[in-house]
């Protein structure tokens, strides 16, 4: 981490590896990072979405959580919807 | 007002003068050390602030990720967090 | 500017458009701009039954900020030189001083 002095330049760093984006309104992708600029906008490669749901089961009144996945060729994300950036080698 | 002054002059410093902490000089001050960032979400991230810029983007080591009622979520290597979302940095002072 | 650049190699080409709103919209990318404003041609809402009141739409304007994704076709870009392009913008900057 010595030769990081901005933020930014821990995502220049993962720059054709695979990473983990956390974005809003329960959304996750994982792919590998081509793009990306200042704002995060971002160009994701072989893209695996996914999405987190909770329903309440009327019957028990539990939560379900649903997680909805589905695969995407290349996608840009734009990066206002960015809350995380994560090389996801070292994360579960 | 103005006799009050005359009455009491303003107490110099005895000890050097206490270096003021800004917004910006606390954070440089926690840099390397134990954090806790909490975003609008309520979502709580604590680690080892690696570094931060104007914005408010952080780049942190080591990073647990607490949901909204205080439950560990996941763990990151490196995480880098979009300032936009920070609601607040703090030195984490539970940390082990 | 890398985002506008690589927008316009994309002009003539086919992309889905997913909006912060849940609505994804196919067509043909006509223009963009600096903003990242999209003008869409030949349109078609992918989930059209959640929203009949699209279904006239044939030409769009769609603002930026309103964009989530935007699905592109793969075959159409060359990650070489995007990530090489990507590098060069986000070069750090050279400090003039050393310690």
């Amino acid at each position: 981490m010595s030769s990081i002095e901005s933020p930014l330049d821990l995502i220049r760093l993962s720059i054709s590896e695979r990473v983990y984006v956390k974005l809003r309104s329960n959304r996750e992708l994982r792919g590998v990072l081509h793009a990306y600029d200042q704002h995060l906008n971002m160009v994701l490669g072989q893209v695996e979405e996914t999405v987190t749901s909770k329903e309440v089961d009327e019957e028990t009144d539990e939560e379900i959580v649903k997680k909805s996945k589905r695969e995407v060729d290349m996608l840009f994300v734009r990066g206002d919807v960015v809350i995380l950036v994560s090389p996801p080698l070292k994360s579960t | 007002m103005s006799e009050l002054t005359k009455e009491e002059p303003p107490a110099a410093p005895a000890a050097p003068p206490p270096t003021s902490v800004t917004p910006s000089t606390y954070l440089k001050s926690i840099l390397g050390r134990p954090i806790l960032v909490r975003l609008h979400t309520g979502v709580t991230y604590r680690g080892i602030l690696a570094c931060l810029d104007g914005y408010m983007n952080i780049a942190m080591e080591q990073t647990e990720e607490y949901g909204v009622g205080g439950e560990l979520e996941s763990r990151y290597g490196d995480v880098f967090l979009r300032g936009n979302n920070v609601a607040f940095i703090s030195g984490d002072t539970k940390a082990k | 500017m890398l985002f506008f650049s690589f927008f316009k190699t994309l002009i003539g080409k086919t992309v889905a458009v997913e909006l912060k709103n849940d609505v994804i919209l196919t067509g043909t990318l006509h223009s963009c701009d600096q903003y990242l404003n999209l003008k869409l041609s030949s349109v078609t809402v992918v989930n059209g039954d959640k929203y009949p009141q699209l279904g006239c739409l044939k030409n769009a304007f769609v603002r930026g900020s309103v964009v989530r994704y935007v699905q592109i076709p793969s075959g159409e870009v060359n990650t070489e030189l995007l990530e090489d392009a990507t590098r060069k913008e986000n070069a750090p900057k050279k400090r003039e001083v050393a310690k």
